[in-house]
């Protein structure tokens, strides 16, 4: 088989542009399924990274640490003790890129006119750079200066609601630490915008220090949150953490938020399927056009075999022409992707349904993104299969040629 | 093999029998024959004595009912598919009555074709087959394919890959029908000449008479069965 | 014309196993199309009647701009008579409401939470959150001194049936709004959102604490068959007081996040169905160009025979279009399989309940079953093949007899 290579390569070659139209026909009909499962898992990865960025970035973090009950039950009943000597040792740790004490706390904001139920959020103003989206959220009056800052942090949205604005003052009733609803008047020194709105209206965020002073907590925190260099491999930091800190909950993002685990194994599911659906599509045409191939050289076939080709030349020779297929469609299918991607790089606006997209929770500007592993699969399920599906042509080609068809007219 | 192993093709009570629906075709019954080598035999016989059939089976395209046929000591009706693929590689050149030609390669190519299925080195192939088609006189031609030659000139290409890989049998079935009597002539004096230079056995079939004259021994067949076995001079 | 057909429907035959392999391609897709248009149009459905069902309604007439900032002052006076007008305008639902909001105190915890006064009795009607009480029961009577509260508050706030609630809050007139009952009820409405944070009261009750009088929010009305929206939409406008400055809001406007997710996700969806159509399409064009490529000699003897080429193109579109019909109709009968099966058994997949609660949905689709839901797939699909074999067809004209004869 080796040695007959080359041979098999030129008579596939030159048999493909026996009908160019023909070729043609499906060379685009396999280049644009493969284009269509490369680009639509750009997207989907796209619109997941997006998801996941945006929970992680909205106060999630790759790691959470919180007291024992806290999550079930995020109550300044379940606070946790500020980081003892050995668990701010292994949070200074390569591995630990930011991370940042906070109170997180249910609350009632009002101002003259309105109220609302919120979460209080007392932030390290400088330890959230990097590690959340509060750091740059702010598009009206300043940010926090110190964890000591009397300032608060409103949502634009939840400022219209409240019918307030930037430098009035508001009240903030939260329960403290002894169950007496405390309360405590802050000026707003700074607007936030972000996304989805929601988050606009649920969190409030003042100085960590200044929300312990409220609530009596002295330097307890509810939640610690952390950054890592790779969101995926959170095994190591994990283990360090949950051994110098035996009696705290220390979580990835993987657990804190399952419904994102859940839309990625759900988004991988839809993935295989329509590449299953788009492949089963294509080999129609591929099985069909190359039984047409096949039967139209039958003759052809039959001369080989008289000549004294093995059949499994002749089925090589059928593999090969459908493997350059491929291979061009493939070629054509990924470049056609990657400018697909390239064109999209500053991402493909679907802002139109905005609301739509956040009902789904979906950002709605997407960033496609390709994944190595995402290409791979297509290409070589579609490499594979297809020479799978060719291997029917290809062995109608290699057996059953009716000696008439050699020796007649 | 007890067989006399100066014949080339021997056969022994070969029969066949073809069933289309319920009725059964007998195409051959109990043929013996002999073909020395060096032999130039012609079959001739009207159309369905048995003509194709009977070239068939010696070149293993199909088997027989009953009946053994050997094959320059090889058992044809009994070797495998793979075995006889290599058998007509190696011992058998084929030259058809049109067709003859794979269409997408050259002339050079197709004569280059066997001798690359059967591993032959480039540069001695192309040296070969240079050779061959000088000898049946279609120099400067080489890189034309098949569409761009003449029906002559694709035989001649034909006998050029039957003969190039020095099998030591060529069948060709009605070589000629489709040339006018020109051409058929100086192809039925080339295959003449590829006999005697080359060594090799020849069994042709043909229903005109001109190319029957061609012949050393000439084997009429009716109905499947042998009615004349002719030596000529 | 049944010559034609029947010359044309033997065409198809001479080559079985190409017909059947470009019909099945076709069949394929269409099969495919009926059984996710169906499912689609079921999941729509089900995220509208859902999520309207549980809390929203269909209509609801409100003080403008109540929607946009919905604060306790912009109330619709005497709201109870102005439902009693509306109850003639056709639609079986109709419920007054009024929400505020106060933080509700355990005796341990405190949250910030909406609390609404319903009319038990009308609530029920426009809502499922009085049949989703799993602990105790629902409120008794407009007047009555008692709450029901969602399961993730209550258990936030460690109350347990029978417990008392706070709730404190300020009324219309900006006075303190404090009041103690007792809670009656925990309701799952299956909304993660409602669950976390609702409290209802009866109405009168919640008029009284929150010094509203006989003023309301919004009056919800529901119970009709969607088509049939927009002509009972003009009957209640045109009993709408005039001078009280209050809208009709529909449901569109109401949580405009369903209308916008149902139209991202039909353009996404059409995306792939006509990258998927397109590479049927493709595929089978090959079908329809052989099937001329390889009989010009015959088109050249029915050429000699003074057939035109029109004619004979004719001919050639309608095998292909028999050969397109065959496929969706076989496509037609497995999609249509599909969705009856689907219609009655539902769909679902593992992860979907988790996923699509958290939009308050049930995990299972029911599909759709409608002429459009059955037809319209097929029928893009229909179109996309016939301007397929157009091509080739067009390409007869081409043919000169001569020529075409002697072509092998």
């Amino acid at each position: 088989m080796l040695r007959a290579q080359p041979l098999l390569l030129t008579l596939a070659w030159r048999n493909l542009w026996r009908h160019r139209g023909r070729t043609a026909a499906i060379l685009f009909a396999l280049a644009l399924g493969i284009w269509s499962m490369v680009a639509l898992a750009a997207l989907s990865r796209g619109s997941l990274e997006g998801q996941l960025q945006k929970a992680i970035g909205n106060l999630t973090g790759h790691i959470q640490i919180h007291a024992r009950g806290y999550r079930d039950d995020p109550a300044i009943d379940h606070r946790m003790p500020a980081p003892d000597a050995a668990l701010a040792t292994a949070l200074t740790d390569p591995s630990v890129r930011v991370w940042a004490g906070r109170v997180r706390v249910p609350a009632v904001i009002a101002s003259e006119r309105e109220s609302a139920g919120v979460t209080l959020v007392g932030i390290e103003p400088q330890r959230e750079q990097g590690l959340s989206f509060i750091g740059t959220a702010v598009t009206d009056g300043r940010y926090l200066e110190s964890p000591g800052d009397t300032g608060l942090l409103l949502g634009r949205k939840l400022a219209e609601r409240l019918e307030t604005a930037l430098g009035r003052r508001v009240v903030v009733m939260s329960q403290d630490v002894k169950n007496q609803v405390g309360d405590r008047g802050f000026r707003v020194v700074g607007i936030f915008d972000a996304e989805p709105e929601a988050i606009e209206t649920a969190f409030v965020f003042v100085g960590r220090a200044t929300a312990q002073e409220m609530l009596g907590m002295g330097d307890t925190l509810s939640e610690i949150s952390l950054r890592s260099d790779d969101r995926n491999r959170l095994e190591v930091p994990l283990s360090t953490l949950r051994t110098v800190a035996p009696s705290l909950d220390i979580e990835p993002w993987t657990v804190v938020e399952p419904l994102l685990t859940l839309t990625e194994k759900i988004v991988n599911v839809i993935l295989v399927i329509w590449y299953a659906i788009v492949f089963a599509a294509m080999s129609f045409g591929l099985v069909n056009t190359l039984l047409m191939a096949v039967f139209e050289r039958t003759r052809e076939f039959g001369l080989f075999q008289a000549l004294g080709m093995p059949p499994r030349h002749i089925l090589g020779q059928v593999l090969v022409e459908s493997l350059i297929l491929l291979a061009i469609a493939l070629v054509i299918g990924n470049l056609g992707a990657l400018a697909t991607v390239h064109a999209l790089r500053d991402g493909l606006d679907l802002s139109a349904f905005a609301e739509g997209m956040e009902y789904f929770g979906v950002s709605p500007i997407i960033y496609p993104a390709l994944s190595v592993g995402d290409v791979t699969m297509a290409n070589t399920l579609v490499a594979v299969l297809g020479l799978v599906a060719s291997l029917y042509p290809a062995w109608r080609a290699a057996r059953h040629v009716p000696i008439e068809a050699i020796t007649r007219v | 093999m007890e067989r006399m192993t100066d014949n080339t093709v021997v056969l022994r009570n070969v029969s066949k029998v073809y069933r289309q629906n319920a009725i059964a075709v007998h195409a051959l019954t109990e043929i013996d024959l002999d073909v020395p080598r060096k032999d130039f035999m012609c079959l001739s016989g009207p159309s369905g004595s048995g003509k194709s059939t009977l070239l068939n089976l010696i070149g293993g395209l199909d088997r027989p009912t009953t009946g053994e046929i050997t094959v320059d000591g090889q058992r044809v009706d009994q070797l495998p598919k793979g075995e006889l693929a290599r058998l007509r590689l190696h011992k058998i050149g084929f030259v058809f009555q049109a067709y003859n030609l794979i269409p997408v390669l050259t002339a050079i190519e197709n004569v280059e074709f066997v001798m690359q299925l059967q591993g032959v080195a480039t540069a001695e192939r192309r040296e070969k087959a240079l050779q061959i088609l000088m000898e049946v006189g279609l120099e400067g031609l080489e890189s034309r394919r098949p569409g761009e030659l003449s029906g002559g000139q694709q035989q001649r290409v034909a006998v050029a890959r039957a003969i190039v890989s020095e099998p030591s049998l060529v069948l060709a079935d009605e070589p000629t029908a489709n040339l006018d009597s020109k051409t058929a002539e100086n192809l039925m004096q080339l295959l003449v000449h590829m006999n005697t230079e080359h060594n090799v056995t020849f069994i042709f079939s043909t229903h005109d008479k001109r190319v029957m004259d061609f012949s050393r021994r000439l084997i009429k067949l009716r109905d499947g069965r042998i009615v004349e076995d002719e030596r000529r001079q | 014309m049944g010559i034609t057909l029947r010359f044309a429907w033997r065409n198809l035959w001479r080559h079985p196993r190409r017909t059947w392999l470009t019909a099945s391609a076709i069949a394929f897709s269409a099969t495919l199309l009926v059984f996710m248009i169906t499912l689609q149009l079921g999941a729509y459905d089900l995220m509208i009647d859902t999520s309207l069902r549980v809390y929203t309604g269909q209509l609801q007439v409100q003080r403008t701009g109540y929607l946009d900032k919905p604060q306790i002052r912009s109330t619709i006076p005497e709201a109870a008579s102005l439902a009693a007008r509306l109850r003639g305008a056709g639609f079986p639902a109709v419920a007054t409401r009024a929400q505020g909001f106060a933080l509700a105190s355990s005796g341990s915890r405190s949250y910030g939470v909406p609390v609404v006064g319903v009319e038990p009795a009308h609530e029920k009607e426009v809502s499922t959150i009085p049949g989703r009480v799993t602990e105790g029961r629902y409120l008794s009577d407009v007047r009555a001194q008692e709450a029901v509260i969602g399961a993730t508050l209550a258990r936030n706030l460690k109350v347990k049936l029978g417990d008392e609630l706070t709730l404190l809050g300020s009324g219309k007139d900006g006075s303190v709004a404090a009041t103690i009952v007792p809670v009656v009820g925990i309701f799952e409405s299956g909304n993660p959102e409602l669950d976390r944070h609702f409290v209802q009261l009866p109405l009168a009750t919640f008029q009284d604490v929150f010094s509203m009088g006989s003023d309301a929010h919004a009056i919800v009305l529901s119970g009709l068959d969607l088509r049939t929206l927009a002509q009972a939409a003009t009957r209640v406008e045109a009993r709408l007081p005039k001078d009280q400055d209050l809208v009709l809001r529909h449901w569109e406007e109401l949580l405009p996040g369903i209308k916008e997710a149902i139209q991202a996700d039909m353009v996404q969806n059409w995306f792939t169905y006509i990258v998927l159509i397109v590479v049927v399409t493709f595929s089978i064009l090959n079908t329809f160009l052989m099937s001329v490529l390889e009989r010009t000699r015959e088109f050249g003897v029915m050429l000699a025979l003074g057939a035109s080429p029109y004619r004979i193109g004719s001919l050639v579109m309608l095998e292909s279009t028999l050969l397109a019909l065959l496929g969706i109709l076989i496509g037609m009968g497995c999609g249509s399989g599909l969705a009856v099966y689907f219609h009655f058994e539902g769909f679902t997949f593992p992860g979907m309940a988790e996923l699509y609660g958290q939009f308050g949905l049930p995990g299972v689709i029911h599909s759709k079953l409608s002429f459009t839901t059955l037809t319209l797939g097929p029928a893009v699909i229909f179109v996309f093949t016939v301007a397929a074999a157009l091509y080739p067809a067009l390409r007869i004209r081409r043919l000169t007899p001569v020529e075409a004869i002697h072509a092998v």
